[in-house]
Order: structure tokens, then C-alpha cells, then sequence
């Protein structure tokens, strides 16, 4: 069995870069000053996440404004729309709304990465809208219904996994809070089912990782391991542990054992005790470490504090035999 | 103060700091912009009276002389003056002495540390503090800003109030996590906030409100924004008001606006000395959805408290007429079956608006609140 860590969304933004983006908006500070900032703090978070021996790397994704803008900027169909809570938090993301059925534009994705990544992408995750939240989160006014547009939007999520691939990006990760949120029946549930079986075809061997998180997983599991996907992760954070069910077969599991809503450190052995436990109930093939949540609900220092905790709980597991 | 007419109007929150306000309390001499804007607003509201000094000074371009908190003072004059002469009836300082909601209350007390900055959406950040040890209230806050208030305001003051949850909830919970034993799971994230908001409202929300209210503060406004974040713990909400205002006397009010209020109902309703509800409506009315019908869920639960109703959307620019207005009260009067109840006021506080479309707007309001009052007193036969 392997034991694999990397972080699951964006890194949150140093002072410094805090400090530029404000001064930028009161025209205090020039674009060029920093596109140089973010370019340093891309290369620090890097360093982080090798030093630290992440299997999978993110440079932060640290332009980003939030998961959905770079297609509702670029893809055609979409235009953005107003501010909207992201979940139980106090963080808002800019409701993308669909005005006709999507078209998706080669290259956008893969332009709007970050550079670090695009220049050795072997190793680095790729931060992706699962099509069922993304579905079920825009304000659709294409017409389509919404099980169509899961569909669609799988669809074509699986054509950019397709390009990236062809360019060397080999892991995908496909953010789904809507998953564990309002779990999926029915049609949606089938439609869910054939966007990512598009989707992980398009992967030809590369990893696909749906990562879920904002409620209980365990109603969510008849779901969840059906998904044709390489790794499916769960918030512990938000899951009753006690009665995640017993599994043997499906998808790896994912496990966000870093809670970004607490700057209260978790202890690695603990954390290290609880996985062992899954490992044997569950039975994956694969175990992928995480943070819960995005580590951006977090300032930079205690973010950081919370990768040296993923990074401490792997060196706990590999210290008491991974099996 | 003469009585209150029907549909009587109320501030309810923060509104833009003019220009000159933000240069003279830095020192910045004015620029021509700013003293145009302070002499036109003096000459229209003949708002700096026993604070005519300061105002020569600033616009004599000798702001550093004159210094911060008498910048800050003249402000606070010319927010009473501006919403007592759009005809509020309840009135506050436009929050001109205050910057936000969350970081100056906090750093009134002592057990948290501030740890940096969040992300809020797009490059718009807040500073973020963690919980670390036993809350301790340096002293109570707000207490002069309220007494200038009172001491200068014509129309009755009403003073908001971060509430207890909203602090709580806008913070990193340490302290009281640390206390729970075993894995930091949901039930044990909701244990430690309870204790966290309960030792809020104790220790440093109700001290503070006891202190206004002994320098004679009789309207105050709990804003609990964060109410709507997670629904499942409006109970919690509930508790930290019931125990901010345990055994106090004075008209106190909950503000929750950009909320599923239907979600937040019926735990809500057991705030035992909340006499009125100020909640955003207009964001959320449109010719399509009704959205005073929320209302009728109040009176379906015999609720009989007062409504601050929100006619005014703070989002846009664009200027609700009287009759919008108008329309709105009625339709709220009809859910609600008691017009007695109601108190209009805008959605949320105005301080994304210019002070002209603020002000604007309010205008509409007052008007709005007087055509269907004369409406309700002069029915159609």
C-alpha cells in the first residue's frame, strides 16, 4: 500500500504579496512589481512542498482568484457573476453564469496555470472544478438541464485533461464539495458517473483524484465508491469517523487530515493512528494525505505550520510500517 | 423628540467616510476636491457648530494641527446631521470613528493573537485572530463614541454592535478546542465554539454593553453577519445574545442581512430580549420573487417582535423610488399583518455607495415609509 501527500487547493498568500495585491489596487504599486512577487512566492511554496517531500507539488495556484474563474473567463458561454459565499466559510467566489451551453477554449487552462508547474509538470497537481459542483454552483441559464450539464461539463473537463496530459501533467485533481454536500441520486448520480468516466479515460494512465469536503462523507459513500477515478478523498475534519464503512475494492482513498479552519496544530501520531485505522477498514490501494479544506482559509504562517503537520503525519506512518 | 409615526426610519449601519475625512485624520492637507466637499456639505447641512474650529482648519489645509480625533469628531457630526436631515428617526454616527466590524473589538481583548491576513475574495483581505487563552475585556469600547453621540444627536441614537458570534466565528477557535479530547471533529469544533461565543458574550460583549447602557444607551443593535454562515448553529447565535444581554434593559435588536433567514428559523426566535429583527430584504426582491415573504414565517410562528426591513438594496447604485419603497412596505405590512411593527431602514450598511447615492437613497426611503403611511391612514373607500 502507499501512503502519498499533496496539498488539495490553494496556498494562501505571504504578507508581502497581501501587501502588493492591496497597494496594486490603490495604485500604489505597479503590475510588474507584482508579477515579481508572485513569481518569488510561487517558488517559496514550491520549495515547501519539496523540501517537505510532497508527492505531488501546487506552486500555490496563488493568481487564482477562485476555483471556477479561470474557465469563466476564458471558456465561451460563461461570464462571471456576483460575489458568493464559498461554503460555511467567510471566503465568497464570483458565481459563474452560463448563458449557453459551454465551448472550451484549447489552451486556456494550461495558460493560466502556474508557471512553476508548466515548466516541470510531471509532478504537479492540477486544480480542476469537479463538473457536478461546478454544475451545481454556477447560475445556469444555458437551458440544459443539470444532469445534461454534469455530463457536458465532464466532457469537457476530460478534453482538457486530455491537452494537459499531451503537455506531461500527469495528476488531476477535481475539487467536489457538492458531492458530500447534496450527494448526488438518479440522474444526477449517472451523470456524475459518465462525466468521470470521460474524464479518466482522457487521463490515459495519469492519477484523477475527486476531492470532496463541507459535510459528512458518509452519506455520500454509495456515491463516492462508485466514481470511475484513480482516488477519492474525504474531509475528516467533517466525517463521522466511526461510521465510515467498511470497502474493499474502488477508488483510493484520499483523507484531509489537516484542518485549515483551526490554526490549532493536529498531532501527526494521532493522525497517523486514525489513518491505520481507515487503511484497515477500507482496504484502498492507494492512501493520499491532505489538507481538509483548502489551506488558503488560513494566513501564510499557520498554513505552513499545517504542511509541516501533513508532512510529519507521512514520516509517522512510514515509521510504523504503511503495510 | 416628538412620537413616532408609523413606519419609522433607522440607520443600520456604516457608511462611506467622506474624502476629507480620510485626508485630515492622516494630516494630509485637503486637496481641492476634499474642501469642496466639506464646505458643500457644511453649507448644506451646517453640520460643524461647537467644531466650527476644526473645520476652518481643515480647510485652512493645517489638518495636522488640528489632528486625528478632532477629524473624526466633525465626522461623527456630519453623519448625525446627514441622516437626521434625510429624516431617520433613529440615528447613529455613520461609524465614522470605526474602520471595520472584527479588529477593533478583538484588540480590545486580551486572549487573542493576531495571525495574519485571509483572503476574502479577489485581492480583498481581513485580518484574521486566533482564540489562544481565557478572554479577558480590557475595557469596555465604544463608550465615547456613544456619549459624543448622545451629546450632539437630535433624533434618537441607536448604536450597533459587533455581536458575540460573529467574533467568534470570524476568529481561529484554539483555546477552547484544545479543551475537547481526541480527534477535532465536527462535534467537537461545535463544543468549543459554544464555549468561545458564551465566553465572548460574558466576558467581554455584555461588559460593554452594560457600560453603554449606564451612560444611558437604550437602542443597541447586536450585527451578527456570520449568523447565516452555518445555519446549523443558529442556536449558538441565540446563546451568545442571550447571554450578552442577560439581565440588561434596553431595546436591543439582532442585524443578520445576506442570510437564508427560512434556515435560521425557528432557533433564532429563542433570543429572549431581542425585540426586533433587522434583516436584508431588497438585495433579494425582484418582480420575479417576493422577497418580504419571509415574513409570513415569522407570523406563522406567532412571532410578534419588531422588523427593521431592509427596502434599500446597499449593492447598487441605482435609486429605489418612493413608490418602490412604498410597495415594499406593503407588501411587508400584509405578510406581516401588523404595520405597528415596522421600522424601514436600508439593507445593510450604505458604505459601498457614495454618500450622494446614499443618501439618495435614504431620501426614498423616508418618502417611501410617508406615502404608505398615508396610505394605511387614509384608506381607499
Amino acid at each position: 500500500m502507499f501512503v502519498r501527500t499533496g496539498l488539495t487547493g490553494p496556498f494562501p498568500r505571504s504578507e508581502a504579496l497581501v501587501a502588493a495585491t492591496r497597494d496594486l489596487d490603490r495604485g500604489r504599486t505597479t503590475p510588474e512589481a507584482v508579477e515579481e512577487l508572485f513569481a518569488t512566492a510561487e517558488r517559496e511554496v514550491l520549495a515547501l512542498e519539496e523540501r517537505l517531500g510532497l508527492d505531488t507539488v501546487t506552486a500555490g495556484y496563488l493568481r487564482w482568484a477562485d476555483l471556477f474563474r479561470p474557465i469563466a473567463e476564458t471558456w465561451e458561454g460563461f461570464t462571471v457573476g456576483p460575489l458568493t459565499r464559498w461554503f460555511e466559510t467567510n471566503t465568497f467566489y464570483r458565481q459563474p453564469i452560463l448563458h449557453a451551453p459551454p465551448v472550451r477554449v484549447p489552451g486556456a487552462i494550461a495558460a493560466r496555470l502556474p508557471p512553476p508547474l508548466r515548466a516541470a509538470p510531471a509532478r504537479a497537481r492540477v486544480l480542476l472544478p469537479g463538473p457536478y459542483s461546478f454544475a451545481g454552483l454556477l447560475d445556469n441559464r444555458s437551458g440544459e438541464t443539470e444532469s445534461a450539464l454534469v455530463h457536458r461539463l465532464g466532457r469537457l473537463l476530460g478534453e482538457e485533461v486530455r491537452e494537459l496530459r499531451g503537455l506531461g501533467f500527469a495528476t488531476f485533481q477535481f475539487t467536489e464539495p457538492l458531492l458530500v454536500v447534496r450527494p448526488p441520486e438518479g440522474p444526477r448520480a449517472e451523470a456524475v458517473g459518465a462525466g468521470y468516466r470521460a474524464i479518466h479515460a482522457a487521463a490515459d494512465g495519469g492519477t484523477t483524484i475527486v476531492w470532496t469536503f463541507g459535510a459528512d462523507a458518509n452519506p455520500a459513500f454509495p456515491v463516492l465508491d462508485r466514481l470511475p477515478v484513480s482516488v477519492v478523498g474525504i474531509d475528516l475534519a467533517d466525517t463521522e469517523l466511526e461510521r465510515i464503512p467498511e470497502a474493499r475494492g474502488g477508488p483510493g482513498l484520499g483523507l484531509g487530515v489537516v484542518d485549515p479552519r483551526t490554526t490549532l496544530g493536529e498531532d501527526p501520531a494521532e493522525v497517523a493512528r486514525i489513518v491505520r485505522e481507515l487503511r484497515a477498514r477500507r482496504r484502498p490501494s492507494v492512501i493520499w494525505l491532505g489538507p481538509g479544506m483548502p489551506l488558503d482559509l488560513l494566513p501564510y504562517e499557520p498554513a505552513t505550520r499545517k504542511v509541516h503537520v501533513l508532512a510529519a503525519t507521512r514520516a509517522a506512518l512510514d515509521a510504523g510500517g504503511t503495510g | 423628540m416628538s412620537a413616532r409615526p408609523l413606519y419609522p426610519a433607522q440607520e443600520i449601519g456604516s457608511l462611506a467616510k467622506p474624502r476629507w475625512q480620510l485626508l485630515g485624520q492622516r494630516g494630509e492637507p485637503l486637496d481641492a476636491p476634499a474642501r469642496t466637499e466639506l464646505a458643500a456639505a457644511d453649507a448644506r447641512l451646517d453640520f460643524a457648530g461647537p467644531l466650527g474650529p476644526t473645520r476652518d482648519a481643515l480647510l485652512d489645509g493645517r489638518s495636522r494641527e488640528v489632528g486625528p480625533d478632532a477629524v473624526r469628531d466633525l465626522a461623527a457630526l456630519f453623519f448625525l446631521r446627514y441622516l437626521e436631515t434625510a429624516g431617520l428617526d433613529r440615528v447613529y454616527d455613520g461609524e465614522a470613528r470605526r474602520i471595520e466590524m472584527y479588529e477593533y473589538p478583538i484588540r480590545q481583548m486580551r486572549g487573542f493573537r493576531f495571525l495574519g491576513h485571509v483572503r476574502s475574495f479577489d485581492s480583498k483581505y481581513y485580518l484574521k485572530a486566533a482564540v489562544t487563552d481565557e478572554i479577558r475585556l480590557e475595557k469596555p469600547y465604544h463608550v465615547d463614541e456613544f456619549e459624543f453621540v448622545r451629546a450632539h444627536a437630535r433624533a434618537e441614537p441607536k448604536l450597533p454592535i459587533t455581536g458575540p458570534y460573529t467574533l467568534a466565528d470570524w476568529s481561529y477557535n484554539e483555546h477552547y478546542l484544545a479543551r475537547q479530547p481526541g480527534w477535532k471533529g465536527r462535534s467537537a469544533r461545535r463544543a468549543a465554539q459554544r464555549d468561545f461565543v458564551v465566553d465572548l458574550a460574558r466576558r467581554a460583549i455584555r461588559p460593554t454593553l452594560a457600560a453603554l447602557i449606564e451612560r444611558g444607551c437604550r437602542v443597541i443593535q447586536l450585527d451578527e453577519p456570520a449568523a447565516g454562515t452555518h445555519p446549523d448553529e443558529a442556536d449558538l447565535v441565540v446563546e451568545g445574545f442571550n447571554a450578552a444581554t442577560d439581565g440588561l434593559d434596553a431595546e436591543f435588536s439582532m442585524h443578520i442581512c445576506f442570510s437564508n433567514y427560512g434556515d435560521l428559523l425557528p432557533a433564532l426566535l429563542e433570543a429572549k430580549r431581542c425585540r426586533q429583527w433587522a434583516w436584508e430584504f431588497a438585495n433579494r426582491d425582484s418582480p420575479e420573487h417576493d422577497g418580504y415573504a419571509v415574513l409570513r414565517t415569522l407570523r406563522e410562528y406567532g412571532d410578534t417582535r419588531e422588523i427593521g426591513l431592509g427596502v434599500l438594496d446597499v449593492h447598487r447604485d441605482a435609486v429605489e423610488t418612493p413608490l418602490q419603497v412604498a410597495d415594499r412596505i406593503r407588501r411587508a405590512t400584509h405578510h406581516l399583518g401588523d404595520p405597528a411593527r415596522i421600522w424601514v431602514n436600508p439593507d445593510c450598511g450604505l458604505r459601498t455607495r457614495s454618500l450622494e447615492v446614499a443618501r439618495a437613497k435614504l431620501g426614498a426611503m423616508v418618502e417611501g415609509a410617508r406615502i404608505a403611511r398615508a396610505e394605511l391612514e387614509s384608506p381607499r373607500r
